[in-house]
């Protein structure tokens, strides 16, 4: 970047410490607020500077980066974009279809970019495979797996289906979108739920894409110790490409006192350029004229109303269409 | 030792067909005859009939009456799937316990009619589901119901493998087979699940595709969602979706998710793995157990024990009956409940 980009961190929890990171490795101004006490010691960990209300972190910064729970997307997102700032929000783009389609007009309309945080299309195996699967190496994408687990959420908000969306709305999102991503528009969906008040979370989502491709999504909210893992299947009409990230680690230790290897939400980085840093170079590359980056604001509303028709198929049994939510 | 007991060997149809003639004929206690009079249906190049007989070094007879005439204790039926019951009814006619190939039949109205047959002929009826039989099966199976899990809450299965048109095409026509991997492929996960909840399947969600060999007339790719009585939620991946380069036919695995923590059985996961510059693939060494072998010795023990085989007919026929609503499932794209 020729001049710093003044990025405005709204929220100081567990997904702005990647966020504010990676933006400290691009060199830029970070200004930090959030509703509780946290912005400070943020702020010092990544050499921004904490400030004490919306109004003060608005007329600091050229772009927001919005880390907050979901419930609060909207309010944030129509008070940057009316503002006149170009917008970063983490996933899932908002709580419910109306809130995102007035994010997404509210930009629009102010001529400022919006993108949501689907950081997944930017973890290098993602990518990879994504692009195998775009130059033909497993022909026409016919039956995909992916599954997601790591330890449940502390934070209450994750497990209040109101705030959040749940299991399926806030983490499954992620493979709702790189699905729908790989095989395009989902024309029906069908979820269950099980697990739940005190005991692991196991939610399944089969998504059936306008192209006839299936995907078979499984996430997994376990017990504290809960090693994060992540895997892929996408076979194909002439190939099959595979993934698991606890049997590709660049290194495995086994140590007398090795303490605890799991209880993480994010997957390990190590040894790779941050997915987030990735993520936030290719927005702010964005957001100073250059190309597009390889998720849309509309890509985010596609996987919500994926994620939301999930919700309504768990909740009455029914296979539920995504252009059901969007009515 | 009592005498063998006569088993006669019904169609080289199923690739399963082979395996099973040669554990027959690897036993001291049994006599093995064979016939597969159908071969003349079969696709160019297909090796059935007494060839195959020859080769495997069996006793072979060109026809069912022939072989029934000899008076078998028991048959296995290995024939297309839709041919069970014909061959099931006859055997029972003839007085001769069965073990049938899975699927049971390729409808309920068949099996129902098959597990009639042999009751009333007072015969035992088995259906071929090997993987039950695995040693590892068999203890999560124990640990699970001891309480080890907790209260389990759902399972998700895949059963992926390469279509096995190159060896017999019948596997993708839809009279024969009554369907394609769906029907294939669905029922070995039914089974074990039947076996590990024992609780009944009250409905299915099922959706299906035929992307992966998109020349055939039959479904290849399906993921299927069961739910039981007891509250399970199971999804099935029955999907022949192994690349023809896959160094093996495909596998079998099943995760069991419960109130204390999971567990994950992969049934074809005992083999070392390797490279062959010769054959131009990868090399599996499988050193499982051998689950045809563990099968025989349950039909064969039933039979001298005079007992119930397990898995009996019924077993095979609540795994049809989701399979069944399985269909009806992705032929209207919603749920739908089981008969039962």
């Amino acid at each position: 970047m020729s001049r710093p980009l003044a990025v405005g961190v709204v929220g100081a929890g567990g997904i702005a410490h990647p966020h504010a990171d990676a933006w400290h490795a691009l060199g830029a101004q970070i200004t930090i607020y959030s509703a509780d006490a946290a912005a400070p010691a943020l702020a010092e960990r990544y050499g921004g500077t904490a400030v004490y209300s919306m109004a003060e972190l608005i007329a600091s910064c050229e772009v927001v980066d919005v880390c907050t729970p979901t419930f609060v997307h909207d309010e944030i997102v129509l008070a940057a974009a009316a503002a006149g700032k170009h917008v970063v929000c983490e996933k899932p783009l908002a709580r419910t279809h109306r809130q995102a389609v007035e994010m997404i007009e509210a930009c629009e309309n102010a001529g400022r970019q919006l993108y949501p945080g689907q950081v997944v299309r930017f973890f290098p195996e993602y990518a990879a495979a994504k692009r195998a699967v775009d130059s033909g190496r497993i022909g026409q994408p016919a039956i995909l797996r992916f599954s997601r687990r790591g330890a449940a959420p502390l934070q209450p908000w994750f497990s209040d289906v109101g705030a959040s969306g749940g299991i399926l709305l806030d983490q499954m999102i992620h493979d709702l979108d790189y699905a729908r991503w790989v095989a395009g528009d989902v024309e029906r969906v069908y979820a269950q739920i099980t697990g739940g008040d005190g005991k692991p979370t196991t939610a399944y989502v089969v998504l059936t894409h306008e192209s006839g491709a299936l995907s078979h999504v499984t996430g997994g909210w376990g017990h504290p110790n809960t090693v994060f893992r992540t895997t892929f299947s996408l076979a194909g009409s002439t190939g099959l490409i595979e993934h698991d990230s606890i049997r590709n680690p660049p290194l495995a230790w086994d140590l007398a006192d090795s303490g605890s290897a799991g209880g993480t939400l994010l997957p390990s980085m190590d040894f790779a350029e941050s997915p987030f840093l990735t993520e936030l170079r290719e927005f702010a590359a964005a957001f100073s004229g250059g190309p597009a980056p390889r998720v849309s604001a509309a890509d985010g509303l596609a996987a919500l109303d994926i994620g939301l028709a999930a919700l309504e198929s768990a909740r009455t049994g029914r296979a539920v269409s995504p252009k059901e939510i969007a009515r | 030792m009592s005498e063998p007991l006569k088993i006669g060997l019904l169609s080289f149809a199923h690739v399963h067909a082979a395996g099973y003639a040669m554990q027959l004929q690897g036993r001291d206690d049994v006599t093995l005859l064979t016939a597969d009079p159908d071969h003349a249906d079969s696709a160019p190049g297909e090796l059935r009939g007494r060839p195959l007989a020859d080769e495997l070094g069996v006793s072979y007879v060109d026809t069912y009456d022939e072989l029934f005439e000899w008076g078998p204790d028991a048959v296995v039926v290995v024939s297309e799937n839709s041919r069970h019951r014909q061959l099931v009814e006859r055997a029972a006619a003839a007085g001769a316990h069965v073990l049938c190939e899975k699927p049971l039949a390729t409808t309920v109205p068949d099996g129902e009619a098959m597990i009639a047959a042999c009751a009333a002929a007072n015969v035992n009826l088995m259906t071929a589901y090997p993987v039950r039989f695995h040693p590892a099966f068999r203890a999560l199976r124990d640990r699970v119901r001891a309480g080890e899990l907790g209260t389990v809450l759902s399972a998700s299965g895949t059963n992926n493998g390469i279509i096995p048109i190159a060896a017999r095409r019948w596997f993708a026509d839809p009279v024969l087979a009554g369907g394609g991997s769906l029907m294939d492929h669905t029922v070995h996960l039914a089974d074990l699940l039947d076996d590990l909840l024992e609780a009944r399947a009250v409905s299915v969600y099922a959706q299906s595709n035929r992307i992966v060999h998109e020349e055939v007339d039959v479904e290849t790719g399906g993921l299927v969602v069961v739910h039981y009585a007891d509250g399970t939620v199971a999804t099935i991946d029955c999907s022949w979706s192994r690349p023809a380069t896959y160094p093996t036919w495909g596998g079998l695995t099943l995760n069991i998710e419960g109130a204390n923590g999971s567990v994950s059985f992969d049934a074809f996961g005992q083999a070392a793995s390797g490279y062959d510059d010769t054959a131009g693939k990868a090399i599996s060494l499988s050193y499982g157990p051998d689950l045809d072998a563990l099968m025989v010795a349950e039909f064969l023990a039933s039979i001298r024990e005079g007992r119930v085989p397990s898995p009996d007919g019924e077993g095979g026929l609540r795994t049809l009956q989701i399979v069944a609503a399985g269909y009806e499932s992705a032929r209207t794209g919603q749920p739908v409940p089981v008969a039962s």
